[in-house]
């Protein structure tokens, strides 16, 4: 299985249209990738969708890099791992 | 149910651009079903296509995208009486079989995420108990 940071990067690449080595792990999505707010919110609801999570709008201004998105994913994969376990 | 007048109560949308004709299922926060009758008289017909009416996608996609905001407006306290402005953001719809005149055109959209000033939603048309199309939108509001 692919790591969750490539998954990641696949589904941003493909909603912002942009290829995955472009998204560099620290590119600000606004500043560098052109991200606008509908995407971000894409981004939020494929990732929701890949893994069967929910993550509170609270969070979407936190969206912010990559990384970022990785480590709010990994947040709510977290709760979810704990509940199957 | 909605009737017309309720709807244009809503929508912000008006002759000849109103796509959506009645609601006959409403839940806010999950589900509206909207009916467009289509007719030979609809003006898009004379030129798309002469001779052989079909309607254009784009206008089913802007019936879907009417429904979606039937859907996140009566879904929020907040703005349900307000005027708001909408934005499509993304459009992701297949078309799967031609919509003619005479048809009845039945919207059901569906959310997938739904936030306080945006939305993704699931949409899907059917003409009797065929497809004609389905996908995604995602939308967006301001205020004003």
């Amino acid at each position: 299985m692919q790591n969750i940071e490539e998954e990641i990067k696949d589904i941003i690449a493909e909603i912002i249209e942009k290829e995955p080595a472009e998204i560099l792990p620290e590119a600000k999505f606004f500043q560098d990738l052109g991200v606008d707010s509908m995407m971000a919110l894409e981004i939020m609801a494929a990732i929701e969708k890949k893994y069967k999570i929910s993550i509170p709008e609270e969070k979407l201004t936190q969206l912010a890099t990559l990384n970022d998105t990785v480590r709010v994913a990994k947040e709510y994969l977290g709760e979810k791992a704990d509940v199957n376990a | 149910m909605l009737n017309i007048d309720e709807l244009q109560a809503i929508l912000p949308q008006r002759f000849p651009f109103l796509m959506i004709d009645r609601v006959e299922e409403l839940e806010p926060g999950k589900k509206v079903v909207a009916v467009k009758n289509v007719s030979i008289n609809e003006q898009f017909f004379s030129g798309h296509f002469p001779g052989r009416p079909i309607m254009p996608g784009v206008l089913i996609i802007e019936a879907m995208a009417q429904a979606a905001i039937v859907l996140f407006s009566q879904s929020k306290e907040v703005i349900k009486d307000k005027k708001m402005a909408y934005y499509l953001g993304n459009v992701k719809v297949r078309f799967l079989s031609p919509v003619f005149p005479g048809d009845q055109l039945k919207i059901k959209v569906e959310p997938l995420k739904m936030l306080s000033a945006a939305a993704i939603v699931s949409v899907e048309g059917m003409v009797g108990d065929r497809k004609i199309a389905e996908g995604e939108l995602a939308l967006s509001a301001k205020e004003g």
